[in-house]
This record gives C-alpha cells, structure tokens and sequence, in this order.
C-alpha cells in the first residue's frame, strides 16, 4: 500500500488517529479498523525499531480454560484477580482491574484472528506455562503480524512520525502536531487513541522521584519511549493514574546497554546464589522467591543499594542451573578472585559468603532442589529462604548487576471507556488511552509477567472500539 | 558452469568467535524456539564448540523467521544474524570437509565456460576418432552413435565416482567434528525420520505452517515449494539414468528409448520440474534480502541454479532433438556440461544436501533420546 503524502494526511479529517506503534496501538487501530473507521497510526520509530517496549515482549497472562492448547493447565478469572491483589499494594482501581481480568479471556482469540500466533512455553520459563501465553517468535513477531493485518486492513501507517503536541478546543482535542521528515505538520481527527507508552527512557523524569539513583538505572526498551505524549495530555489538563515511583524493573547485567538491551540481558542467577553489594555484603534474601510474580523485586532491591550496582555471586554447584550470562561470567578458584575481578574487595567478599555459609543446614544439599520451593533455607543475615547451598565449591562465577527499568506505571486516569479523564471534570470528548500510558489505573506497585500486554490488548481493543464509535453520526 | 565455489576462508577462528557471540546472545533470549529445530539444540548447548556452531548452521534451513522476529538485528548494537551466521559457517563447513580442498575463484564463471567449451571439443576429437568421422553425421537418436558406449562409460563415470569419494570422506570428517563416534551414524529408525524431514524440508515450514517470511517479510511457502520441484525432479532424472542402465544391460535394450518408456518420461519430468523449480528460486532470490546471507552463498546459490537450469535445459534438448541433425552436437554440449559438473561438484552448494542430512540425522538422535532436565 503506498502511503498519502504529507499534504494528503493533513488535510484529510481521520476518524481515528492512534498515536503509537506497539502492542495497544495496533490493537486500538485494528480494533477501530475493524468498527469501519479510516484510522492513521503513528509511530516514532523507524520500520526495523517500531513497536516500542511491546517489540520485547514474550508472552500474555490472559485467563482460559483447560482446553488451550498453548498452556500446560487452565487458568481461571479468579486465580488471576487473585493473583493480581497478591503483588504490591493490590489493583489501583478495582472495578478497571476486574474489567481488565474478565475481558482478557477473549484476548488470544482476538490475537490469532489478527495474525498472532503462540507457541509452547520456552524452556526455562515452564513456571510460566500455565499462566501465560507465549508469542511464536516473542514480541517484535507479533507486533510484525498486526502490521502486515493492518496494512491488508487498509490502516495508514506513518513511522519516524513524532507527536508533539496536542490542540484543544476545551474538552475537544482538534488537532495534533507532528513531526516529520523534518518539517511540523497539524493533523486532525474525530478521536484520537494515545498509546505511546510510559516514561521510562525519560532519565530526567525518572530522577524527579528516585533522585540521582536514577542516573545508574538502565532502561530495557527503546530510549523513544520518553513519556513526551504522556507529558503532553498531563499539561492539558488529563487526570494522572497511578503511582509516580510506580514500575517494573528487574536486575540485569550490569556490562549490558543503556538502553534497549531487551530481555537477553536479564539475570536469572540470583535465587540459586548470593548477591552482594558495592560493600560486598548481602542485603536481601536471595532465596525469597523465583522468578514468577516477584519477577520484580531485584530490580528495586538494586536500585536502592549505594551506586545501584550489586554483583550476584554462585559457585560450580548450581552452575548450568539458570539461562547463561550473556556477557559470560567471571570466574576463579575462590569468592575473593572472583570478587577481585567484580572490583569489590575480596576479603569482605570472602568474609561475607563464609558468614553465610556457617549458617546453612548440614544437610542442604541432600535437601536443595532446583525445581520448586525447597525450604532449605540459612538463617543468616539477611536470611535465604530457599535454596540455601553453601557457596564453596571452586570454581566461583560472579557478575555485575544494574537495575533494569521495563516500564513505569504512572499514565492518564481512564474511566471503563478508555476516554482519559480530567482533573478538573469529566472526560476529553474524543481522546482515548491504551497500554503503558493507563497502566496505572490497574497496576500500582507490583507486577505480574504477562500482564503489560494483557492490558495494552484489552484496552486496546476498548479504546479503539469506542473511538470509532464515539460521535458517529 | 558451476561458476562459483561456496567455500570461505573466513568462518575460522574469527567466524566461531562472532557466531558463538550471537548465539550467546540467543541462548539468553530463546524467542525463537518455536521456529525450527535450530533453537532447542541450542539450548541443549550453553557452552558453544566450533562443531556445535557447524551442525547448528547446518540443521538450518535459512527460513528467515528469526531475523524477522529478532530484536537485536542490525543497526541493533548486538547485532544479532542467525541466517547470515549460519550461511557463513555453512560455506566454512563445505570448505573444511571437502577434500581435497580445491578453491575455484572469482573467475568461475569464465573458468567453468571454459571448462564446458573445452570439454565439448574433447568430446568432438574423441567421437570422431572413435567413429573415424561420422559422429557428427548421425541422426539415429542414439547416444551410442555419437560417443562410443565404454568410452562415454568413462567420461561420466571417472569424475561422478570421485564425487562420490570425495562426499563419502567428507561425511565421515563431518561427523567426527559435530559429533563424535562413527558408530552413531547406523540408527535405521533414526535415518528414517531425518530422511522424511529432508525430503519434506519440515523444517522450511515456519513455527505455524505459515511458511517461511522469505523473500520479504511475509510467511509463503515458495521457496519450500520450488525446492521440492528441484529435489523430486533431480531424483527423477537421477531415477531415469537408473533405469536407463536397467533396461540396457539387464533387458538388453538399449536407447534411443520410446518416448513412453521409464527413462523418458521420468527424465523429462524430472527436468521440467528441476527448470521450473529453479526459475521461481532464481527469481524468489532476486527479490530476497542479501544482508540476511553472505556475498559467497549468494554467488554460489545464484551459480548453482543456473548450473541445474542449463545442465536440465540441454538435457531435455537432447531428448527433443534427437531425430534431427543437431542431437550430435547438443548431446555434445550436454556431456560436456555432465562431465563438468560431476568434476565440480563436490565444490559447489550441490554438496548442502549431504550435510543437512547429517544435521537432521543427528537432531533426531539428540531429540529422541530423553531430555536432560533444564
Ligand atoms: C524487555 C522487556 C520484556 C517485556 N516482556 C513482557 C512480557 O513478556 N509480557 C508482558 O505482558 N509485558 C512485557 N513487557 C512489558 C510490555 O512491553 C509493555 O507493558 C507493553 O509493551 C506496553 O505496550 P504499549 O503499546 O503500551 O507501549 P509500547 O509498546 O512501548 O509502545 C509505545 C509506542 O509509542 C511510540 N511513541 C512514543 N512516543 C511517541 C511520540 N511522541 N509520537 C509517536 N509515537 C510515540 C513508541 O515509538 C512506541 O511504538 C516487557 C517489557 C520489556 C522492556
Ligand atoms: C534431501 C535433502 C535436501 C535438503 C534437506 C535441502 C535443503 C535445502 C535448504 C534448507 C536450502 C536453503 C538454504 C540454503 O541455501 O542452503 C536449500 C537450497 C537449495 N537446494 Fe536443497 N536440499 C536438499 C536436496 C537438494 C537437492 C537434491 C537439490 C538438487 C540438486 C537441491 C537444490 C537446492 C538449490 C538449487 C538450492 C538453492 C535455493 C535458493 O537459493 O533459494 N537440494 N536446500
Ligand atoms: S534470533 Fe534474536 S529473537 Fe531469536 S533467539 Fe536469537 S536473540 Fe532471540
Ligand atoms: S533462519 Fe529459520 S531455520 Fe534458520 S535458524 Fe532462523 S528460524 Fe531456524
């Protein structure tokens, strides 16, 4: 399909213009496409980077039956709203949240007839396979496949496109200024569908809430996703959802990219070893828990660590136990070369994992087992609830830890419509959101894997639907 | 007319180091593993050899998949390749494995027509020394006529027995690199199932049947089915040549055969069908994207195909000429090019098929036996 040009985009009225290019984009256009409406999609990146964090992505949380074929059991509506009270502080707002559990069971089958496809569950993550749905290929093979379904569909697609501002006529937005191929451009729409994400890239906003700390974080997707749009509804006026420290973060290499290093670079180590900190002590209990719901603490244990680094610590025992570093690892015949290398002291190092070591069971290696909860567990300082083999067997392998920032939470107040809501009134007359930039309204603190594109195809799916269908005479 | 080696130099040393960082990078990510075969056998290996990389390369079958959905393709600061990597370490595997290692350079083309032209004179010398003369006269339809029986024995026969040699010789190297004991390679019911995927290229399929995304960014299922018209029709015309030798020296009848006979019809078929596949691959690699393989692969697909179109297009020739004044002189020239490319062979893609075979064999030992746990 070749694309109008410039002069021929601006001039036309849309009745539906999604700004974004990831997940809850394309699902709000093909949604809005699929209500009959003439939809423009614009997303920042260029073709080969497009799709934002969503491009990362692996799998969804949706709730189904036992009869799926992708997953290895069912998973109901209420163990999901179960598990959605167990992280953090419990849902934001409940009734969204409910609304988001309830209509994710249609998701996967809106996803396939869009092109998605699924795969079984990778090895490595086989805890996850019950729960979640995995994407054939992972996130950026989805996100190609809603592309290709929304140029068959007729959806006009601009990349390298980035939105600047918005134009109000008070609760109508009547205009939206672009930028493109260097010039400024107005555009104009009967609704307009904003998923452009979170604020993550945004080190500056970030260092608003976290301070300087913040300096140290790395950022797992694209540094595109700087919260601009989020930024520009906020100005006009929009209600804010959600808290501002609110986001999901998780440890990765610290040898990784600043940016958009993407999951290759996340840790898995860490329940089967130690982690210490710049002081080469321990701070937190490594064994608590695996990777499932709590996927999310270590990225926030590092972050408030001095200088936000942590070097995670494990000997030839469990070696092979977790997916390798990709980075690789350092290693040595004891704790203190190993530590040596990390650039921490050695000697503190070796006195802290000795410490530890006198406080695991005689009999932990009878007991540990790698596959589930083991309750062998160190009654040391911090404690390690599970898994709690004595770090002693040569030789030892270390690497450099970072918090990595998937993405933040704080975004614009939704009603059960998707229309953005004001702070000073009811809704804007024509303006929708989906994804990352509303994730607030449902996630507060905690996270669950799977359910970033569990809310940006829900959502998506509203917002896009109501788009197209709002003010249609 | 095989114009180009496909053997690297590169691959190596440098070639393992850039692959094993790759595929680090994937054996961290593992998005991919419902694609192919390639990506469980990766995870079955987290600490990479230079024979793991090799029978990875080899297992394969350049569907593209992966790099659509990978993140981290270039301009991506990872720049992570898998097809490109793995043509790389397949010309390096054709390289290393095929001995004596005989390099045809960038001249090839030239090299090759010459080989052919020079080839076809010999022949002419030879079958009118043979004949005293009257070679180039007949018109019988006869091969026989034109080229005396032993002799033309000999010209096939001498370069496709050292093909043959050189490829046995080469199996074994291969596997003792990617795999060890000899022993391994007699498993009849493990043979069985690697030769149904080969033959049915299942792992050409993309994770959901769709086909793979090549030559753009589409999942079709062209490429798979222009190969399976190249493969069936080499094997037919491979059956013709069989049965050709069955009907003259166990039913004593010797050719020209009737054009309702084994020999011919299996023989055209299979020549159409090999003309036919090539063109759509020839022209499906056209449009496809070369910074997914490397320059040597490209070259050397691009000469092989054309190899087959004018080895199968001469061929049928010869068959419709044959009561006419030319059938001397294009069975000629379609000698000559049998006999170049039998001497070739081992040095061009030709040989692909020997180690995919190989690697598929081996992934069904690897994924029969029980899995480890991860
Ligand atoms: C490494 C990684 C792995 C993850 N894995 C999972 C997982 O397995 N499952 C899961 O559910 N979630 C996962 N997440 C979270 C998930 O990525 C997000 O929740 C989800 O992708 C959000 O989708 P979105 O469409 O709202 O935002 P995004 O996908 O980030 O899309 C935002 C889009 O807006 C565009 N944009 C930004 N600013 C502008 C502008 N000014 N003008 C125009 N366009 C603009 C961007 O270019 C981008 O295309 C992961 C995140 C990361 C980083
Ligand atoms: C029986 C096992 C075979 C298998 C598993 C196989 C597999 C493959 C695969 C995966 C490719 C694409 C990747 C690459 O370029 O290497 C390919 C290419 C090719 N094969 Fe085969 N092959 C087999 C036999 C044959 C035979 C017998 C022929 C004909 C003589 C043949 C002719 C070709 C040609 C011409 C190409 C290049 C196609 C292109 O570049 O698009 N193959 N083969
Ligand atoms: S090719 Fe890319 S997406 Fe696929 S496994 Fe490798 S790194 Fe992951
Ligand atoms: S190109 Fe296709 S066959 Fe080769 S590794 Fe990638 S997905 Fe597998």
């Amino acid at each position: 399909m070749t694309s109008p040009g410039w002069s021929q985009v601006a001039s036309r009225l849309w009745d539906v213009i999604v700004i974004g290019g990831g997940n809850a984009a394309l699902v709000s256009a093909l949604s809005a496409r699929d209500e009959g409406a003439e939809v423009l999609l614009i997303e920042r990146s260029d073709v080969i980077f497009r799709g934002g964090n969503s491009r990362h992505t692996r799998n969804i949380r949706c709730v189904h039956g036992d009869d799926s074929e992708w997953n290895t059991g069912a998973y109901t509506g209420e163990e999901l709203w179960k598990d959605l009270c167990g992280i953090g502080t419990g849902p934001s707002n409940e009734a969204l949240a409910r609304l988001t559990v309830e209509a994710s069971q249609s998701a996967p089958e809106w996803m396939y007839a869009h092109g998605g496809r699924f795969q079984p569950p990778l090895a490595g993550t086989l805890h996850l396979g019950r729960t979640n749905t995995f994407f054939l290929g992972g996130g950026k093979a989805l996100i190609n496949s809603y592309y290709r379904s929304a140029e068959a569909a007729g959806i006009h697609v601009r990349y390298e496109t980035k939105v600047t501002g918005f134009e109000f006529d008070q609760n109508r937005c009547t205009g939206l200024l672009v930028e493109a191929e260097g010039g400024a451009h107005r555009l104009q729409a009967k609704n307009i569908v904003v998923a452009a994400g979170g604020f993550e890239a945004n080190i500056e906003w970030l260092r608003r809430y976290w301070g300087d700390a913040a300096l140290n974080y790395h950022i797992r997707g694209p540094r595109t996703n700087d919260g601009s749009v989020l930024a520009n509804l906020l100005e006009a006026g929009a209600h804010s959802a959600g808290e501002e420290r609110g986001f999901h973060s998780v440890a990765v290499d610290a040898r990784s990219p600043k940016y958009d290093g993407g999951i290759a670079t996340r840790v898995d180590s860490i329940p089967m070893g130690l982690v210490l900190n710049k002081n080469a002590e321990r701070f937190y209990d490594e064994g608590e828990d695996i990777w499932p719901k709590r996927y999310a603490i270590w990225g926030k244990n590092i972050a408030l660590q001095p200088d936000q680094i942590a070097y995670a610590i494990w000997d030839s025992q469990v070696q092979g136990m977790f997916l390798p570093p990709m980075y690789g690892t350092f290693s040595g015949p004891s704790v203190a070369d190993v530590a040596g290398q990390l650039g921490i002291d050695p000697d503190q190092a070796a006195t802290t994992v000795a410490e530890f070591n006198r406080h695991t069971a005689p009999d932990a290696r009878a007991r540990f087992d790698p596959s589930g909860y083991d309750g062998v567990s160190a009654a040391s300082q911090p404690p390690k609830s599970n898994w709690a083999l004595p770090v002693d067997t040569a030789p030892f392998y270390g690497i450099p830890l970072r918090p990595g920032i998937t993405f933040t939470y704080m975004g614009v107040q939704v009603d059960s419509q998707a229309r953005v809501q004001r702070v000073d009134g009811p809704a804007f007359d024509n303006v929708f959101a989906a994804g990352e930039i509303m994730s607030g309204n449902i996630l507060s603190t905690g996270y669950l894997a799977g359910f970033g594109m569990a809310i940006g195809t829900v959502w998506g799916r509203i917002a896009g639907k109501e788009a197209a269908l709002n003010d249609r005479t | 007319m095989i114009a180009h080696s496909v053997t690297t130099k590169r691959g190596g040393q440098d070639g393992f180091r850039d692959a094993k960082r790759q595929l680090d990078i994937c054996n961290s990510c593992r998005y991919c593993a419902g694609y192919c075969p390639v990506w469980p056998a990766l995870e079955r290996r987290t600490d990479l050899t230079p024979g793991d990389v090799t029978h990875l390369a080899n297992l394969c079958h350049d569907c593209r998949d992966c790099y659509l959905a990978c993140m981290y393709t270039p301009p991506h600061e990872f720049g992570v390749n898998p097809p490109q990597t793995f043509a790389e370490e397949r010309t390096a595997t054709y390289h290393r494995f095929i001995w004596p290692a005989a390099r045809i350079r960038q001249s090839a083309v030239l090299a090759t027509v010459i080989a052919v032209v020079a080839m076809a004179v010999i022949l002419v010398g030879l079958a009118l020394l043979v004949t005293r003369g009257n070679a180039l006269g007949t018109s019988d339809g006869s091969p026989y006529s034109v080229i005396q029986h032993g002799l033309l024995i000999v010209l096939v026969g001498a370069p496709a027995v050292y093909a043959v040699v050189v490829i046995l010789a080469a199996i074994l190297r291969y596997w003792r690199f990617t795999s060890g004991s000899v022993r391994e390679l007699f498993h009849g019911q493990a043979w069985m199932s690697a030769i149904g995927q080969a033959v049915t290229l299942k792992h050409q399929s993309g994770g959901a049947e769709q086909g793979c995304t090549y030559p753009d960014d589409r999942p079709r299922q062209q490429r798979r089915v222009f190969h399976e018209f190249v493969m069936l029709g080499f094997l037919l015309t491979f059956f013709s040549t069989a049965s050709a030798a069955f009907s003259q020296y166990v039913m004593s009848a010797l050719p020209p055969y009737p054009v309702v006979s084994v020999p011919v019809i299996t023989g055209t078929i299979g020549g159409i069908g090999q003309v036919v596949g090539c063109a759509g691959l020839l022209l499906l690699k056209r449009r496809s994207e070369r910074g997914q393989t490397t320059p040597v692969m490209w070259r050397a697909d691009f000469s092989f195909l054309w190899a087959l179109v004018v080895l199968n297009l001469t061929g049928l020739l010869v068959l419709f000429v044959r009561d006419t004044p030319v059938f001397p002189w294009l069975l000629i020239v379609h000698l000559a090019c049998v006999i170049v490319t039998f001497s070739v062979a081992p040095y061009t893609k030709f040989v692909h098929f020997v180690f995919r075979v190989l690697a598929i064999y081996q992934n069904v030992l690897e994924t029969r036996a029980p899995v480890s746990p991860a």
